[in-house]
């Protein structure tokens, strides 16, 4: 690993003065167990590096009706899956980092660092996408807000400018009767999924018929997928396992996935059929509990 | 050459298992605390003081000769100690066998396999290490290459090895009775394709090693290997040292497996180099990636199976053809591929067999020797069409196998396959029949196989594996026990524990003979400098074989004892007896000494005595007869084990992952287990890492020599989540030709778990994987394709 | 300024250290050649293996894909550790009397991941144990023994027999 420059700001303020200074050249580090990997095999060689896991006020999750969920870039992964007001509120996060990598990982790998990673393979993305998720990017003196969808622009690219900052995840609370649910394709558990889906739908409470519905991927595509096409075959319908299937079959049409050692493309598409209709039928479930 | 045939000799007397104070119950392990507290120390985490850190420049090809290196700037980096190339060692070449030595310790004309190495920098840290090899300037002219044995067989092939006609590392053809006569008369003859994969040995530790000479002519290594004695060997010539000058001091190592751990690697060779061109002890210290890169695989290999059977079941004849990948060294390729057939005619009875096995060289890393070598890929695919066979005749699979498994013979009677193995004992009838008992065989045959999305199986497997091997070369062992004036006992021998538990199973072995506790032993770290000469830590031997010769040594310091016991009494020495820490005779027990009061007696009684006793074991040597490579015929083991399998799966039917279930049991014959929850572990992991590893989870994408999957989350090795509490049940036969009746545990369960998976997929599923691993993807379309036949009918 | 050791000042096992590190500095290369603990061993670093496992402010992570700078201020616990006074940690002793280890090079960290999962979770259920044992790769012991050891661990230190 190449040698670096190396600085642990303890406020944001700090680390953005610190990007606004090397922008290129710097790279933040969060709990570095992406980054980490990319430096040692030389695929990343930052002359800064910027360690904000010491600011302390981006580590918290807030829930308020109102306002809805608020997680700070720095939560970690282990703290969103063990959080009491995530499990109640929110359970598919939960679930999704339940199933993500091993417990080392979570322990000390953030949300943040996760997002700002953009592999097409992150299992938090498409649950954020489903749940209609904003993130809040700040650089020195000022500060944006994007949509979780639009935020991978490509793989291991994201919208983010080399003086900006990821502070908080914004989820707002959902509308009643919406179910949300995730699930991917692991040999082993831990892994990385070969495809994944999240679903949140929503029913109207009189007729059970499906008011909204958000469908989204991973192993797709090179960025997580808005199966847009398959969810319009689901609105306005009672959505039941054929109709699931339909959608499954839109969207595996809609996706161009990659052929690699663990899976090839026509594999993924035939996958993505399957877990669009396993993951719909779970999210339609909740949303009639709710 | 004939094999000789003679007896066997005496067997081991046995004492009646009531009898043994330690050997038969729980041992602890010797080494356990020092495991578990982090004591114990390993080749990377050794470190002597002035040591450089040493790093390999590799080739970035598969295939290609070497026109030029220049050392020239590695050598002027600052903190650069030494730099070396291949013709440092002047022509040095090694091999597994004296007729096979083709390799170099760095490539000098030619490299052969993608990332050999050639040439190695020693500097005062890694960092500059690593950047010295970067300046190393190397001049190649590639040359194509072939990348498995279909593309080198082909005519016009290029060569790997220029003096090696047609790529043929080495090929067997062996033929007993009459295949074609009992096909002829056979009610079903059936012949099927079957793949096993390239598989890494999985050992989480790499290979590393410390170097150092004392002298100009003393050599010290701490290596990370499961066999000393092959480094000491090697190493001595290589260097030109006497062997009395080259001390291998094994630290505690992190599994082995037969794989790299026993045989040399690229570092090996250039840290004693280094040190030597420095003057200064260098440690080179591999990653998994370089493990998962360079260093040894087990051999992929094509195999076709022809069966032919009776109408009830029986078999007639089966004919084999193997061909598999050696990759681009010679290496253990005679061995591993010799075993694909000599133990064909076990665990069942079988009148007419022919093999014919070609090995090829390719432009990959070398393959060799891994936990269950040769055996398990024949015994995959020949288990694997004994369901199919049974499907189609409407037998059910366990009572076929029922009907074919070699009875245990009467005590004092011995069985002899078609190509001259001797068995004086066989569980395997008892093995099927207690598996199949406690998996519930007969009711589970009845239930529904699916539900919902998941379809749920149970597949039958048998195995055997060879114990106690013997081959020709030098593989005597010895041990020494030594008696402290105290009444301690060091206990000195050359074996090495891998992690397989033989350190603590010797050590009990001495203890019970001695007849005091296994607190009183102590074993330390092989030092060929001081401990006898042993084969290694492959082949299952090292519990039978140097276990015999810890005993005899044993006996032999007994003896010493008795001696001065039975003159103190006024009897004669067959008249005592040693138990529970008490010299004593036997017609009249109240006569004793403890065990102390009799040590210092015997050893201050002038003129006093040193008490060493020594002891050998000569079972593994020719003398005994060899089993003959040509023909394939004679004893390859001392005795053999034999294990059943039953396996329950759950296929998810829509995206074709298989997972293991609980419902998991082995039965194993081991002969006499010596250490019961050793016996377990070995058995369990045996079936789970290489065994389940290879019907569901590992393998190597190669692209022209480039390994695709080269870290342990893209080449899956088995995770506790999916693993099976696969329960075991002990066969017990008191093997008349190992210690204590002992023969190996564990090697055989490796050999059962793959078919046992693929055949509770089909019970499962109905479809068929016949080339391994069984990944989703393969079960998926296999299911389609069933899918699509049944909507045609 | 680039390449300059910085300050580190953290505590392991106890006992606080002040040491000079390089930036790139690993928490498993200080441990290990720094504080000379070799006690948590080094695999695959690439994150996969775990057997580079430690505990970390009570969380078990992997010290190979940490900057050692990342622990500043931070408390460590290796396997060196655990025994108190010389007597082992119900976790230790029950990997030993199970038979739970063979080679034992994944048992440092495999006994870190447990002790970790047992301090948060007295009574995990035997989805838990695997969960936790998942991220410690092992070659040889097949997992059950292992999975039963910390469970027989867990019953010891609830106050059961």
């Amino acid at each position: 690993m190449k040698e670096f420059e190396y600085f642990a700001p303890r406020t944001v303020e700090e680390a953005l003065s610190l990007l606004s200074q090397y922008k290129e050249e710097a790279k933040i580090m969060a709990g570095g167990q992406s980054m980490l990997v990319l430096m040692r095999q030389g695929l990343v060689a930052p002359e800064y590096v910027i360690d904000i896991k010491g600011i302390s006020v981006l580590d918290y999750i807030e829930y308020g009706e109102e306002k809805g969920l608020r997680i700070g870039a720095l939560t970690t992964h282990r703290d969103i899956e063990k959080s009491h007001a995530i499990q109640k509120h929110f359970k598919v996060l939960s679930e999704m980092e339940r199933n993500l990598a091993t417990i080392q990982t979570r322990n000390w790998g953030t949300i943040g660092g996760n997002l700002c990673y953009g592999h097409p393979t992150g299992d938090p993305a498409p649950v954020l996408i489903v749940l209609n998720a904003k993130l809040k990017l700040a650089g020195l003196g000022q500060e944006r807000i994007v949509e979780m969808e639009k935020f991978t622009k490509d793989i291991l690219e994201v919208d983010l400018r080399p003086d900006e900052m990821l502070i908080e995840i914004q989820i707002p609370t959902p509308k009643p009767h919406t179910g949300t649910a995730h699930d991917k394709l692991m040999i082993m558990q831990g892994d990385t999924g070969i495809v994944g889906a999240a679903v949140s739908i929503t029913v109207s409470p009189g007729n059970g018929v499906c008011e909204d519905v958000r469908i989204a991927l991973t192993g797709a595509a090179s960025v997580p997928l808005r199966a847009k096409e398959a969810e319009k075959r689901l609105i306005g319908k009672m959505i039941n396992d054929a109709l699931l299937e339909e959608a499954g079959q839109i969207a595996s049409e809609g996706a161009d996935p990659p052929s690699d050692v663990h899976g090839s493309a026509e594999y993924r598409k035939e996958m993505i059929k399957v877990f669009v209709k396993r993951v719909g039928r779970m999210a339609l479930e909740r949303a009639k509990q709710r | 050459m004939a094999a000789k045939r003679e007896k066997k000799s005496k067997p081991t007397v046995i004492l009646k298992e009531e009898e043994y104070s330690i050997i038969g119950k729980p041992i602890p392990r010797v080494d356990a605390r020092a495991k578990v507290t982090g004591e114990a120390k390993y080749a990377a985490d050794v470190e002597v003081a002035d040591m450089l850190w040493g790093a390999i420049k590799r080739s970035p090809y598969a295939h290609a000769r070497i026109l030029n290196i220049d050392t020239s700037k590695a050598e002027r980096l600052p903190g650069v100690k030494a730099v070396t190339t291949g013709k440092d060692f002047g022509g040095f070449k090694w091999g597994w066998s004296r007729e096979t030595r083709d390799e170099e310790p760095l490539a000098v004309k030619k490299v052969r396999y993608l990332y050999e190495g050639v040439a190695a920098v020693a500097a005062i840290d890694e960092d500059i290490a690593e950047e010295a090899c970067e300046l190393i300037e190397v001049e190649y002219e590639p040359l194509p290459g072939v990348f498995d044995p279909f593309e080198a067989m082909k005519e016009g092939a290029p060569l790997v090895h220029e003096d090696r006609p047609g790529n043929i590392c080495v090929e067997y053809h062996w033929n007993f009775g009459d295949v074609e006569k009992a096909f002829a008369e056979s009610y079903l003859v059936r012949e099927e394709n079957f793949q096993t994969p390239r598989m890494a040995k999985g050992y989480i530790e790499p290979p590393a090693i410390v170097a150092y000479w004392t002298d100009s002519n003393h050599l010290t290594v701490i290596p990370a290997k499961g066999s000393p004695y092959f480094p000491y060997r090697i190493l001595s010539n290589c260097f030109q040292l006497p062997l009395s000058n080259v001390q291998i001091i094994q630290p505690f190592i992190g599994a082995d497996f037969g794989g790299t751990k026993n045989d040399m690697v690229n570092g090996d060779f250039a840290a004693p180099m280094l040190a030597k061109k420095s003057g200064k002890p260098v440690k080179i210290v591999y990653t998994q990636f370089d493990e998962l890169t360079v260093c040894l695989r087990r051999h992929p290999m094509w195999i076709t199976i022809k069966t032919g059977m009776t109408k009830d079941g029986r078999l007639k004849a089966i004919q084999t053809k193997v061909i598999s990948d050696g990759g681009a060294y010679t290496r253990m390729s005679p061995l591993s591929n010799f075993l694909t057939g000599i133990c064909m005619a076990l665990p069942y009875k079988l009148p007419n067999f022919k093999t014919d096995v070609y090995c090829y060289f390719t432009n990959n890393p070398s393959s060799a020797a891994m936990r269950g070598h040769g055996i398990y890929h024949t015994r995959f695919a020949g288990d694997v069409q004994m369901d199919m066979i049974a499907e189609e005749l409407g037998i059910d699979p366990v009572e076929m196998r029922l009907r074919n498994a070699i009875k245990n013979p009467e005590p004092g009677k011995i069985y002899e396959t078609i190509n001259k193995l001797t068995l004086a004992t066989c569980g395997i009838e008892e093995c099927i029949e207690k598996a199949a008992k406690v998996i519930n065989w007969e009711e589970n045959k009845k239930r529904e196989r699916v539900k919902g999305n998941k379809a749920y199986g149970i597949g039958f497997a048998c195995g055997t594996y060879l114990s106690g091997t013997k081959l020709s070369g030098h593989n005597a062992c010895a041990a020494m026990v030594r008696i402290c004036e105290d009444g301690s006992v060091n206990y000195i021998t050359g074996a090495t524990d891998v992690g397989q538990g033989s350190d603590t199973v010797t050590s009990a072995m001495v203890a019970e003979v001695l007849g005091i506790g296994l607190e009183d032993i102590d074993i330390k770290r092989v030092d060929t400098a001081h401990t006898p000469v042993d084969p290694g830590t492959y082949g299952s031997r090292v519990t039978v074989l140097a276990g015999e010769a810890a005993i005899n040594a044993a006996k032999d310091a007994k003896r010493m004892l008795l001696e001065a016991a039975a003159k103190e009494f006024g009897v004669k020495i067959e008249e005592m007896d040693i138990k529970n820490k008490k010299a004593f005779v036997k017609a009249n027990p109240e006569m004793s000494i403890p065990w102390a009061r009799l040590v210092r007696m015997a050893c201050y009684t002038t003129p006093g005595m040193v008490i060493v006793g020594r002891g050998q074991s000569t079972r593994g040597i020719s003398t005994y007869g060899l089993a003959d490579f040509t023909t394939g015929m004679g004893d390859i083991g001392t005795n053999y084990s034999f294990t059943a399998q039953a396996q329950e799966v759950e296929v998810d039917i829509e995206t074709g992952v298989v997972k293991c279930t609980d419902n998991s049991v082995i039965a194993h014959d081991c002969g006499f287990p010596l250490n019961p929850p050793a016996v377990d572990t070995q058995v369990v992991g045996g079936a789970y890492h290489p065994g389940v590893g290879a019907a569901l989870y590992c393998e190597f994408k190669m692209d022209k020599g480039l390994t695709l999957n080269p870290n342990l989350v893209d080449y899956k090795l088995p995770r506790a989540y999916e693993a099976p509490m696969t329960k075991v049940i002990h066969v017990i036969t008191n093997d008349p030709f190992g210690p204590f009746g002992a023969k190996e545990a564990s090697e055989g369960s490796t050999c059962t778990a793959a078919p046992a998976v693929i055949n509770a997929i089909h019970d499962a599923t109905g479809v068929w994987i016949r080339d391994l691993p069984a990944k989703p993807e393969k079960v998926f379309w296999a299911l389609k394709k069933k899918g699509e036949k049944e909507k045609k009918k | 300024m680039k390449g300059e050791p910085k300050e580190l000042k953290l505590i392991v096992n106890g006992k606080p250290y002040e040491l000079k590190v390089k930036s790139k500095a690993l928490l498993s290369d200080v441990l290990r050649k720094d504080l000379k603990l070799t006690g948590t061993k080094r695999g695959c670093l690439e994150s996969t293996c775990g057997v580079c496992t430690v505990i970390l402010d009570g969380k078990a992570v992997r010290s190979c894909s940490i900057l050692a700078l990342q622990a500043n201020g931070h408390e460590v616990t290796t396997i060196e550790g655990l025994a108190k006074g010389g007597k082992l940690h119900p976790v230790q002793e029950a990997f030993v009397n199970h038979g739970a280890i063979e080679c034992g090079f994944c048992i440092p960290g495999r006994v870190m991941v447990a002790k970790a999962l047992l301090d948060e979770n007295p009574n995990p259920t035997r989805e838990e144990v695997r969960l936790a044992m998942q991220g410690v790769l092992c070659a040889d012991v097949g997992y059950v023994k292992q999975i039963e050891a910390v469970e027989i661990a867990a019953e010891k230190m609830r106050g059961g027999e």
